[in-house]
């Protein structure tokens, strides 16, 4: 059997995970002052306006890129051109000021954010009252809690892993898979704030996801060093780590792969509100994969080291 | 080792699960029920609400979807109202639509989906189609808007037995100062608690959000979104697929409360008054003019709650009631117990309440066989006891009557008083409200009257297209994973397909039978499921190989690979699994659907992969005479292991 050499590279791997997520939140942070707003976490104005039939989502995509307006843009129907049009909070002053722009003659006085918006879209679009089909103000559908919800979540998951698998295994292989989720989770987190990419239901759905398919990632391989290491315990653990992930490799690129070609399709099949989706899967896997070799599996080794050397 | 026989189980499961999926396949009829009253429109303004709805047809409702529809292009006879259409895949949604589209052709609260046989057969008649939510399909949404000034009223009237005493204390010339100063303290505080702070309405708001979640779940929509729009002091309800709206606004708003008022006291000054001015009404053969068959007709034309307040309100004023009493109607059956419940006559109750709905829980209703009735027996919560107690041995022989929204149900004179915080409530009742009434104490009233701000069909948060685009990458997704495992493991991937297929069957099965509403996510918990189930089977095989490889008979080999992955398998999917659980427990909306279809997801795959993949593998190992096994990929793979 090959034996390939994983856990020579661990100080680099382990400082590049480090600094890759203190860059990423160091630049969420103080570039962007946090996560990109959006609808479903902060609330705003939706409305669905029925467009001519020469105007496209591209048209609408620009004229929204060109005024920096924060938009997400939904095609509702395809044969009658009906658009969704959500826009974040963080527009009003903008919407306000362009409302200002329209000439008096061409536009009714309103106070409210979402009749100025609505007679914004009328101006520039060319659009007849009826056509604007609704309008609203709407408010968030995950509200504040869910972070809350989000960080208890996390920690019962982690405190429940670290218990099952000392239980199953031993403490030291635990330790690691619990700190190589908070890895992964942290790392795309990162990756959501350094893109920008607004955070919606189908992001959390797409983050829980990749938690799912990291625990199960980190248990298959560490099952197969606890089984390696079994009555070992005077021999190094780098060793055995090495020959364990070097016999899971098959399955481990076998797996990662299948699952990779559902969400690549999704990717390429252009799903334009599925793409964020996707991409945070994409990166989840491979992130998941990743950390299971070069993270957790060099953490359960260092701890052993100190461990030995605590009692040696 | 194993027998054919086994092969009974799967196919007997995946028989049920595909009869359970049936309805969603199945061609449907749906009747779609005209409004009465466009019979007796113009002709001209029939024709153009048919033309609306065929216009429509045309261009959308049935353009690709092969549905018919009876009658085309006219108005159904009117002894038999109906359009029937009959076709597959009629969505909530769709249904929704056409009743939205053509509210004034269509009355909506009747249109019937045909139950199949097997919804028959093991529902009742109730859907058994997977439900989409608001993110796939779109759905209603409803804005209610909390009515605080009849709030207000409401708690006047609560806290008028009370501020009736303190004022006695406080204008009795025998109290002592500190007294008096107590009694002035509580005053202001009764009264500040009629002033409502916008947090006040926040919390009230968050009240009746919760109820109406409760609601909601009861009646088997599981992923509804409710939430508060601080700006407009409302409640924004939005329901995927609901195919019936008018029913659960109905729900919704119902703020009907059931209190106890004790009736004027014996000689009945007041109802004498109105009862003969109404017998000489009738003498006079006036019986159009009497204030009862006014009332008759309010009701029978649906006026609404608002119109019956007012006209109640009207009489306190012609026969001068003073205002410690309110006029209420006593409402009752006629003569054969099943026709319509109706105010028959008038009562005066006193205004403040005795005892309040909040006083009572855990309401049942139950059959009594003496009186040939439906009744409602009840607890009192342990301060309810004790002011029912109090309230019924200090009015002997007065009526005690039972308020039940807005109608008097029964007024029974009190004999003895009654102890031990149990007591049931008997009235003309059918079966139907004696569970409404039941629902309404357990359940607890919204704190709030609500009315509907707007009421819309909404479009999917997901555009079409990429639904449409998600779904075939998904299926595309499956068919290259399926390619890849044959391709892979050969026969093992064609074991592996065929388990990840039935897999999902019994899944979607599973799902259907629970009512579930699919959403985005819960589409990525299936995803999920599907990527475990498929890894399940990689560990499997590569285990096997690696038996072979060390040159072991093939059957031990199959045997031992399994045995070898068993509890890999099961670490990672139990963990999994309590992770999901934790996600039901403590996530909300999205989190939660996610986590169901993904903590059934394990069950089904630690099933299929553990026990089914199993079973054909030895099979075609033992039975079927494979002499040998090749887990390498085609034309990439070393030779094969040579069995011993």
């Amino acid at each position: 059997m090959r034996n390939i050499n994983f856990t020579k590279y661990k100080y680099f791997t382990l400082s590049f995970s480090f600094l890759a997520i203190v860059f990423g939140f160091v630049v969420t942070f103080s570039k962007y002052g946090g996560f990109a707003h959006s609808l479903d976490f902060n609330g705003g104005l939706r409305t669905v306006v029925e467009l001519s039939k020469d105007k496209t989502r591209t048209d609408l995509e620009t004229y929204f890129q060109s005024k920096k307006i924060e938009a997400v843009v939904i095609l509702l129907e395809k044969e009658k051109n009906i658009f969704q049009l959500d826009i974040g909070l963080g527009s009003l002053d903008t919407i306000e000021s362009l409302y200002k722009e329209i000439p008096e003659d061409r536009r009714e006085s309103s106070t409210s954010a979402i009749d100025r918006f609505v007679q914004l879209l009328r101006f520039e679009f060319n659009l007849p009252k009826e056509k604007v089909l609704s309008a609203d103000q709407v408010g968030a559908v995950v509200g504040g809690e869910l972070t809350e919800v989000g960080i208890t979540l996390l920690l019962t998951t982690l405190a429940i892993i670290l218990l099952y698998l000392s239980i199953r295994s031993q403490f030291k292989f635990a330790l690691a898979s619990a700190i190589a989720l908070v890895h992964d989770i942290l790392m795309t987190l990162a990756l959501i704030g350094f893109l920008q990419i607004k955070p919606s239901v189908p992001i959390i759905a797409a983050l829980l996801t990749l938690l799912g398919y990291s625990i199960n990632d980190k248990i298959v391989v560490f099952d197969r060093i606890r089984e390696n290491a079994h009555g070992k315990d005077n021999l190094a653990l780098s060793n055995i780590i090495n020959v364990s992930i070097t016999q899971t490799l098959g399955r481990t690129i076998n797996t990662s792969f299948t699952t990779m070609i559902s969400v690549v399709a999704i990717i390429v099949g252009g799903a334009a509100e599925l793409y964020d989706f996707a991409f945070i899967l994409l990166f989840g896997v491979i992130v998941g994969t990743y950390s299971s070799i070069y993270i957790a599996a060099p953490i359960s080794e260092i701890y052993d080291q100190l461990r030995k050397k605590k009692f040696a | 080792m194993q027998s054919y026989r086994l092969l009974l189980l799967p196919f007997f499961i995946l028989v049920v699960s595909f009869t359970i999926l049936f309805p969603n396949f199945a061609d449907r009829t749906l009747n779609v029920v005209v409004r009465e009253d466009v019979y007796s429109l113009p002709e001209a303004d029939q024709k153009a609400l048919v033309s609306g709805l065929f216009d429509r047809w045309e261009k959308d409702y049935g353009k690709n979807s092969g549905w018919t529809i009876e009658p085309k292009g006219s108005l159904p006879p009117r002894e038999n109202p109906f359009y029937i259409i009959k076709g597959r895949f009629i969505t909530s949604a769709k249904i929704n639509q056409i009743s939205q589209e053509n509210q004034n052709l269509v009355n909506e609260s009747k249109n019937k989906l045909e139950p199949t046989w097997i919804e028959n057969m093991i529902r009742g008649g109730k859907s058994l189609s997977i439900k989409l939510g608001l993110d796939l399909q779109g759905g209603m949404r409803v804005v209610l808007k909390g009515d605080f000034e009849d709030y207000t009223n409401k708690l006047r009237d609560l806290y008028a037995k009370e501020i009736a005493e303190l004022n006695l204390t406080l204008n009795n010339p025998t109290t002592k100062p500190e007294e008096k100063e107590k009694a002035q303290n509580r005053l202001s505080e009764i009264e500040s608690s009629f002033d409502l702070s916008p947090m006040r309405k926040i919390v009230e708001l968050e009240k009746a959000k919760m109820i109406i979640d409760n609601r909601l779940t009861t009646q088997n929509l599981t992923e509804p979104q409710v939430r508060i729009q601080k700006e407009q002091d409302a409640i924004e309800v939005s329901l995927p697929g609901v195919s019936n709206s008018a029913a659960i606004l109905e729900i919704l708003q119902n703020t009907e409360t059931v209190e106890y008022r004790l009736e004027e006291p014996n000689p009945f000054t007041y109802k004498t008054i109105i009862g003969d001015s109404e017998r000489r009404m009738m003498d006079l053969g006036q019986r159009e003019k009497t204030d009862i068959f006014l009332f008759q007709e309010l009701v029978k034309n649906k006026a609404g709650k608002k119109a019956q307040d007012e006209f109640l309100a009207g009489l306190e004023k012609k026969y001068n009631i003073p205002k410690d009493y309110k006029v209420y109607a006593m409402w009752a059956r006629g003569n054969s117990a099943k026709s319509t419940l109706l105010p028959r006559s008038f009562v005066v109750l006193e205004r403040k309440i005795a005892l309040s709905g909040n006083d009572m829980t855990n309401a049942q209703p139950s059959y009594n066989s003496n009186s040939y009735g439906w009744m409602v027996s009840f607890t009192l919560t342990p301060s309810g006891a004790e002011k029912f107690f109090d309230l019924t041995s200090e009015n002997r022989g007065r009526n005690l009557a039972i308020v039940w929204g807005d109608k008097v149900i029964s007024n029974p004179v009190i004999n003895d008083p009654i102890a031990g915080g149990r007591a049931e409530i008997s009235g003309s009742f059918s079966e139907q409200e004696a569970i409404r009434l039941a629902n309404v104490i357990s359940e607890g009233a919204l704190p709030i009257p609500l009315s509907v701000l707007e009421m819309r069909f909404i479009g999917p948060t997901l555009g079409i297209e990429s639904i449409e685009v998600g779904v075939k990458a998904v299926a595309i997704g499956f068919f290259l994973v399926m390619v890849y495992m044959i391709f892979y493991y050969r026969l093992g991937g064609f074991i592996a397909d065929l388990s990840l297929l039935v897999n999902i069957v019994i899944l979607a099965a599973l799902l259907t039978l629970m009512d579930f509403t699919l959403t985005l996510p819960g589409i990525a918990g299936i995803i999920l499921t599907a990527g475990m189930a498929v890894d399940a089977n990689v560990i499997i095989y590569e285990r096997i190989r690696e038996e072979i490889e060390e040159g072991r008979a093939l059957s031990i080999a199959v045997t031992r690979g399994f045995e070898n992955a068993f509890w890999t398998i099961m670490d990672a999917n139990v963990t999994t699994l309590i992770a999901g659980i934790l996600m039901i427990r403590l996530g909300n909306g999205p989190i939660k659907g996610f986590a169901i279809t993904l903590c059934w997801g394990i069950v089904t795959t630690l099933f299929t992969s553990l026990f089914l993949s199993r079973l054909f593998m030895e099979l075609s190992v033992n039975r079927f005479g494979i002499h040998h096994l090749n887990l390498r990929p085609f034309f990439f793979g070393k030779k094969e292991g040579k069995h011993a």
